[in-house]
């Protein structure tokens, strides 16, 4: 028992346990939204992004089909998924006593960008925005639509992590050019 | 509705991430340079996991269906470019943010939840502009690998486990070496 509490307060486990502890919560997922929904889920995160943001979106036009009916405003499953995920973070980190409020990531990003929080800040908006305006394009995030979409065996998720990885190294060159 | 369902699945989901350093910037770039692949072995790992106990709970009758997600290529493909632009420079990804937020990162606590948002609320409100035209170019619907290629799916299940296996064995002794040589 000792061991496993040991285990459990680990800052960092192998990226192959956590990941197989994903896929999981995966099976989990799907046993849950059988029985509790009446349509089964998996896993998503961008979902719940835009169920939160809803009632902004009809606020400012009032119009909107996509907020009224596709993605609605509510706490629906998906947000509480999300909650959970922040919860799953910070329980974590507590047990690993790596919580800590910083501003900054802990290495590399200042060797290649700067010290400036205001520089970082601004980019990880920016990005955020991207990324949630693509996996709105394409239906989903890396656990959306790559991982949900993988474990069933649809096309596309292997499409969407073909052009995440294309893209995603092609930046990273760019970005880190000599040091890549 | 229930919450104590889908917060328990959030609860191990963001708990995993965080155990497997997905909530941290150089883990997420680090991928993309070749140098770390957490991120690759990370996510193979639960794709494995996942499809093979979701086609066999399926299939042994014990669930009675699972989710499809329909395949648009082009706008799978497209989604992907631009998602991976974004991850690969500010080292983040949806989940992780939420993740990374209980984990005390203000930088994804405030801008990063700050600019999810506003990329939803940008894609909603243009959804009627952009989605239907890129999404009725090929879309596929509700289709599945093994229909495609016209196998079983326990083949194609096996393929890529095997592919899985023999690719994490290259990644352990030939990443190894490029790492040593490339730290920032």
């Amino acid at each position: 028992m000792n061991k496993f509490v040991a285990y459990l307060r680990q800052p960092e486990w192998s990226p192959y346990v956590a990941g197989s502890g994903l896929g999981f919560v995966i099976i989990i997922a799907l046993v849950l939204s059988n029985a509790l929904l009446p349509a089964p889920t998996l896993v998503g995160a961008s979902g719940a992004y835009e169920n939160l943001v809803a009632p902004i979106g009809t606020a400012i036009d009032p119009a909107n089909t996509y907020f009224k009916f596709i993605m609605p405003a509510g706490l629906t499953w998906a947000v509480w998924v999300l909650v959970g995920i922040f919860l799953g973070g910070l329980a974590s980190a507590l047990l690993s006593g790596t919580f800590k409020l910083r501003k900054m990531p802990d290495q590399q990003w200042e060797s290649v960008f700067g010290k400036s929080v205001v520089k970082r800040w601004v980019i990880v908006f920016l990005a955020a925005a991207l990324l949630e305006y693509a996996a709105g394009i394409a239906g989903g995030c890396t656990s959306g639509l790559a991982i949900s979409g993988g474990v069933v065996l649809a096309p596309a998720s292997f499409l969407f992590i073909a052009g995440m990885f294309a893209s995603g190294i092609v930046t990273a060159m760019v970005i880190y050019r000599k040091k890549y | 509705m229930t919450i104590i369902a889908p917060l328990f699945i959030g609860l191990l989901f963001g708990f995993f991430l965080h155990k497997g350093g997905m909530t941290r910037y150089h883990k997420i770039v680090n991928v993309f340079r070749f140098t770390d692949m957490a991120v690759l072995k990370f996510m193979m790992s639960s794709l494995v996991v996942g499809m093979i106990g979701i086609y066999l709970l399926t299939d042994l009758g014990i669930v009675p269906s699972m989710p499809i997600t329909p395949t648009y290529i082009v706008g799978n493909l497209f989604g992907g470019l631009l998602f991976g632009v974004g991850m690969a420079t500010a080292g983040v990804c949806a989940a992780p943010i939420a993740a990374g937020s209980g984990e005390g990162r203000l930088d994804y606590i405030i801008p990063g939840i700050l600019g999810m948002l506003s990329g939803a609320l940008l894609f909603g409100l243009t959804y009627n502009q952009v989605y239907p035209a890129i999404n009725k170019i090929a879309n596929s619907g509700a289709i599945t690998l093994p229909e495609v290629i016209d196998a079983s799916h326990w083949l194609v299940i096996g393929l890529f486990t095997a592919v899985t296996i023999v690719l994490f064995y290259i990644l352990e002794r030939a990443i190894r070496m490029r790492a040593d040589k490339t730290k920032v």
